[in-house]
């Protein structure tokens, strides 16, 4: 906090000559004799449009590490442990210069994230070339676990088992019999509707689909005309239900347009709406009351007791509700276990190469489940897909049921 | 009450006032972020936060910059007696350089020492990031600087849009390479370099088809339609699944795979670039001195004396036998192909293009490059991109507290309008349009030319 | 015209119902685009120049009232004379805040370059400059989030037009844009700072000679416009919620609208903004949703190429 403005002066006045000096940016190792310091990276959002999704997953790694350096979790660590944090506001034009920050640092062996399917697309390329585990909370678009044996993993469970999931919520537990799916035009949100969509019409629901810009929800250009008119055709199609494939900022603005419509059909939504923001995002609030979201976290998906202290502790967030925050706490810790295995004696150093290796041979034993990685980097169990249905007045998800 | 308002009226205290309005507006800008659950952290906390007041004790923010704002106030006031005379001693002292720079022989030699330097750069550097980011940050923003540079610089059309002849560039290699849902032409899956002359055409003939309708409107309404043209291929390109991949961008998702690298097969020669960013380096270093020589050039050519003579007095230039349609159009496209060079760079580099890529902040950026270093001043848009993009990625990469990603555009936008008050010639002032000013000055320009900066 | 062919078969049953709703959303946001062109229309009239920071002026209306709802409306939902009371409030919170803004823009982007007799382009620069830095200057301050305006009201439907329900928050928007715009056009036709106005519009150097102060009467352009603008905002806000880069699009669409209906012409922009909302709206029948976009500026484009002037005229130097 202190000495910010002389910071960020010297930041913008000096930046032309920095390019001289940048061969030393970010070289952080440890010093001879005492414990090496080693770096876990969190690349998500922590700023922008998506801010709220990004910061649960970064104060779940946080609590992670701050267990793992006091002691609590694995015991006396022979290393320190930091958390850096690099964001890319969940952009994939972004994401590049932010994992190529993350791979010259040297001190850093793996990254938990990248937290966005797109973000994730586009890091990926540099992360495997570095050969860095990157072990992400939620990335969850289907076609990221490609190659056998790769760098990629994730704790949750891909859009494809998530999507047939919502469907059969819908069309079997809701008897949901003309759907309208509509998705908000981003990488993640097209390919989750996708395969909603494709499901639905397999259990023989009659289903619609519409694209609801990007530029139309919160990152962008908010526009009204686009969720009134969709609301409009919605009401005129007589359709018992909506499916939602975006973030809580496009689903709020659609909940207020079809709640001042009059629909009173069955709505869900993915994991990107299951957030708090979803509340303050929705005009009025109360159009949230009753709608459905998922979430292919598996087992309990959130951190509870002493662990949802801390979390409250350090981002001033409610635990409850906090999406994939005990996954970032379960990648974080999984990966600190992995260095544990592979730094037997103080010699021994931790390559980013050797905890791949290791990450595909751990069983892990989490909060949010058993974690096994298969080889292409997807959870090898059966995932579980939770519903919950939103409160607006109590602001809060209760889960109602799982596939 | 009428003597408070007189006083407040006089020059000291208007000064006074201002230097405290600004440094608070400053403040606002570097203090801590708001959010939603607490919007209102960003305007407390800019002046209530304590800090340390330049490092001798601590005290709240609105201390410090009440500080700062009576400094700007001192440094304005001294600036108006002394000003003059310091810029005259200034000027004295840059005249031996300026009077050796006009020889042709010390030219060469600086221009060669300049692309040594160049050469040996990145052996210097060797942080990756930093390495990867004079490629895809810094030379591609040079590239497209120099071509918005022709449009706006050079015949003095505001395009909004310019990012749309970048996205058509990347776009284009995607398809040349075989990776969008789109068939590549004639099913043959191409190496980036064959997209080079592709795309250079696709977005010269983009160029004429949207200018040639538009570029007949008023300045003002050429700004806007133009930033309509690139929203709207910004939206074609996410929505249209089945030709450009939709919101998925190319590759993965769609099943086909990424953009190739380039390649050179040529008898004997093999050579492929890859992720290392330091080939790609050279390759754009080449093209990017080739496209210097190629504006330079042009802008000392019949066609660059017929856009300096639209741009001054359109309607004198048509009087004298010039079509002003004809050239508008010309520097459109002509600029254009530079954009689409860019693009096909920032495809085949980075494997994976996506339609998100390509938004109107890229085209406001780019502006903010061309204004900053000098409207129509090759030497100074080059400078400019390179000096504000080194900045922007520098930030990116150790954010001081208070600087979040996203307040880029806050710093870009506040730099386009103090660039526009105060320098509007930019960072280094064209050739062409310090003569401009000369004259002027003495009286014989035009009164409302342009970008003076001085009162005629 | 198969897709149009394909949304009569299909929709058949429902289109009525559809048409109304869409119209009936169309004139609600084309007045409140309406009330938006104003401020581009009144600044071209006398200025010449296109306020890009206009969109800005929008946001700051409806921040301004998105804090002073939230100041003024407590846990439960107001009704009767309460409602009335707070959205006049909101209202004023925008209308005053978005005049000071626009006063304020052109204070500091605008008249150091009048004063140098800056060319137009000078001027556009320096506008989007000030776009940009205002928008994410708010970003940064209040959160780059939707933020959701507390209701003074239950939004419920009032009555129907042919099936197709109008809500409160319709009919809030029609007869609050509709007395703005009424009392813009009595204002600018009728009262001496209106005549002062129109005088500096037609001949600034005429004008000044004749005793009219043309800073002060340009000011009062930038706050008159402003003013509209800011409650634009609002009205936007209460719909919506408020977020950093609430303006871009509706002012983008706003200065369509009063191209549309001939810029400088003060009715030109309200029939404009009418046109081009329903317009908009409808043609979500046909197209999906993600390209509404391009359909308002296509209507841009066509207007500007086949009938630059709009369909009233421009009337510049007779911004009534």
């Amino acid at each position: 906090m202190k000495l910010r403005f002389n910071k960020t002066v010297a930041a913008v006045t000096s930046s032309a000559v920095l390019l001289m000096a940048a061969p030393t940016v970010g070289v952080v190792s440890a010093s001879a004799g005492s414990v090496p310091t080693y770096t876990i990276g969190y690349q998500g959002p922590l700023s922008g449009s998506y801010a709220y999704l990004g910061q649960y997953m970064y104060y779940g790694a946080l609590v992670a590490i701050n267990n793992a350096n006091a002691g609590t979790k694995f015991g006396k660590l022979p290393f320190k442990l930091k958390l850096a944090r690099f964001d890319d506001q969940g952009s994939s034009t972004i994401a590049p210069s932010q994992a190529q920050a993350a791979i010259q640092t040297r001190s850093l062996v793996a990254i938990v994230g990248p937290a966005f399917s797109g973000a994730t697309e586009a890091s990926e390329p540099y992360y495997s070339k570095a050969h860095m585990p990157t072990v992400s909370p939620s990335a969850t678009a289907a076609a990221l676990a490609k190659g056998a044996r790769n760098n990629f993993m994730r704790v949750v469970a891909g859009d494809d088992v998530q999507g047939a999931a919502d469907a059969n919520f819908l069309v079997k537990t809701h008897h949901v019999k003309s759907l309208v799916v509509i998705n908000n035009g981003s990488f993640y949100g097209a390919g989750l509707a996708a395969v909603v969509s494709k499901q639905a019409k397999k259990d023989g629901a009659k289903v619609t689909n519409y694209t609801d810009p990007t530029t139309g929800s919160c990152g962008g250009t908010a526009s009204t005309t686009q969720y009134a008119a969709t609301a409009t055709q919605i009401m005129a199609a007589h359709v018992d239900g909506v499916y939602f494939g975006g973030y809580y900022c496009g689903f709020g603005l659609l909940l207020g347009a079809l709640s001042s419509a009059g629909y009173t059909g069955t709505i869900m939504s993915d994991d990107g709406s299951w957030s708090t923001g979803l509340f303050s995002d929705t005009t009025p609030p109360t159009a949230a009351n009753g709608v459905y979201v998922s979430e292919a976290g598996g087992g309990n998906a959130n951190l509870t007791g002493k662990l949802a202290s801390q979390f409250q502790k350090l981002s001033h967030q409610k635990a409850q509700g906090a999406t994939y925050a005990a996954q970032a706490y379960d990648a974080t810790n999984m990966i600190i276990k992995a260095m544990l295995s592979i730094k037997r004696s103080p010699n021994i150093k931790v390559l980013r190469g050797q905890l791949v290796v290791e990450l595909h041979k751990m069983t892990f034993k989490g909060v949010t489940g058993t974690i096994h990685f298969q080889g292409n980097g997807d959870l090898s169990r059966n995932s579980i897909v939770e519903f919950a249905q939103a409160n607006a007045t109590t602001k809060t998800f209760k889960v109602v049921g799982h596939s | 009450m009428s003597r408070v308002t007189l006083a407040l009226r006089s020059p000291t205290s208007r000064r006074l006032l201002t230097s405290l309005a600004a440094m608070a507006v400053v403040a606002l800008m570097t203090g801590p972020s708001g959010s939603a659950t607490q919007p209102m952290v960003g305007p407390t906390g800019s002046f209530g936060e304590h800090v340390s007041i330049f490092g001798l004790f601590p005290g709240p923010r609105w201390l410090l910059f009440f500080l700062f704002a009576l400094v700007m106030w001192g440094i304005w006031t001294f600036w108006l007696r002394r000003g003059t005379s310091l810029r005259a001693a200034a000027s004295t002292l840059a005249t031996p350089p300026k009077r050796a720079f006009a020889h042709r022989p010390v030219r060469w030699v600086f221009y060669v020492a300049l692309i040594g330097v160049g050469v040996v750069f990145p052996h210097l550097v060797t942080s990756q990031y930093w390495q990867s980011v004079m490629v895809e940050q810094i030379a591609v923003f040079v590239l497209l600087a120099l071509g918005l540079n022709v449009v706006v610089g050079f015949a003095g059309l505001l395009d909004l849009g310019f990012v749309a002849f970048y996205a058509i560039g990347a776009y284009a290699t995607a398809w040349v390479t075989g990776s969008l849902p789109t068939p590549a032409p004639f099913g043959v899956h191409l190496n980036p370099f064959f997209a080079i002359p592709v795309a250079i055409a696709l977005v010269m003939v983009a160029g004429v088809l949207l200018g040639t309708p538009t570029l007949r409107l008023r300045g003002d309404y050429l700004a806007i339609v133009t930033l309509g043209f690139g929203e709207i291929i910004t939206i074609f390109a996410n929505n249209l699944y089945g030709i450009t991949g939709g919101s998925y961008g190319s590759g993965g998702v769609t099943g086909k795979h990424g953009i190739p690298h380039f390649s050179i097969n040529l008898g004997p020669i093999h050579y492929r670039w890859t992720l290392n960013p330091v080939p790609y380096y050279y390759l754009i270093l080449v093209f990017v001195v080739i496209f210097i020589v190629a504006f330079s050039l042009l802008e000392h050519s019949r066609v660059g004396r017929a856009w300096t003579a639209i741009r001054e007095d359109e309607v004198a230039a048509e009087s004298v036998g010039i079509n002003p349609l004809k050239y508008k159009v010309m520097a459109f496209a002509i600029g254009a192909a530079s954009a689409g060079f860019a693009g096909v760079m920032t495809a085949a580099q980075s494997i994976f293009i996506f339609p998100a890529t390509f938004t109107l902040q890229v085209s406001i950026n780019i502006l903010a490059l061309v204004i900053f270093g000098g409207m129509g001043s090759i030497a100074g848009v080059a400078v400019g991109a390179m000096v504000i993009q080194t900045g922007s990625m520098y930030l990116l990469h150790s954010p001081p507290s208070g600087y979040q990603p996203a307040d880029l555009y806050m710093y870009l936008g506040a730099l386009l309008m103090v660039t526009m008050i105060f320098r509007p010639m930019g960072l280094i002032p064209s050739r062409r349009r310090r003569r401009e000013i000369v004259l002027t000055e003495a009286g014989e320009g035009h009164m409302n030319e342009v970008l003076s900066g001085e009162n005629p | 015209m198969g897709a149009f062919g394909h949304f009569l078969v299909s929709h058949f049953a429902t289109l009525r119902l559809e048409f109304w709703g869409l119209l009936v959303g169309g004139v609600a946001n084309g007045l409140i685009y309406g009330m938006v062109a104003v401020g581009y229309t009144l600044v071209y009239g006398v200025l010449r120049l296109i306020n890009f920071a206009h969109s800005e002026i929008v946001m700051t209306g409806g921040f301004t009232s998105y804090f002073v709802l939230r100041g003024v409306i407590g846990t439960s939902i107001p009704n009767g004379w309460a409602t009335v009371g707070i959205l006049v409030v909101g209202m004023v919170a925008g209308g005053v805040s978005g005049a000071v803004m626009a006063m304020l823009v052109e204070r500091v982007a605008y008249r150091p370059l009048r004063r140098r007799r800056a060319p137009q382009l000078a001027y556009l620069i320096s506008a989007i400059g000030a776009s940009y830095f205002l928008f994410n200057l708010a970003g940064k301050e209040f959160g780059r989030v939707l933020l959701s305006v507390p209701q003074p009201y239950v939004n419920h439907p009032i009555f129907s037009v042919f099936g197709a329900p109008v809500q409160l928050y319709y009919l809030v928007i029609v007869i609050a844009s509709a007395a703005m715009l009424l009392g813009a056009d009595q204002f600018v036709g009728r009262t001496r700072l209106g005549r002062g106005l129109r005088a500096v519009a037609q001949d600034s150097e005429t004008a000044s000679l004749l005793g009219v102060d043309v800073n002060r009467t340009i000011a009062l352009t930038f706050a008159l416009g402003g003013a509209l603008g800011g409650i634009g905002g609002f009205l936007l806000g209460l719909g919506t919620g408020v977020v950093y880069t609430m303006g871009f699009v509706p002012a983008l669409k706003a200065f369509t609208a009063a191209v549309l209906g001939g810029i400088g012409n003060l009715r030109g922009a309200m029939i404009g903004g009418l046109l081009l909302g329903v317009v908009e709206s409808l043609s979500i029948a046909f197209v999906q949703p993600a390209y509404i976009d391009v359909v308002a500026f296509g209507i841009l484009v066509l207007v500007l190429l086949v009938r630059p002037t709009g369909i009233l005229g421009e009337r510049l130097g007779r911004a009534a």
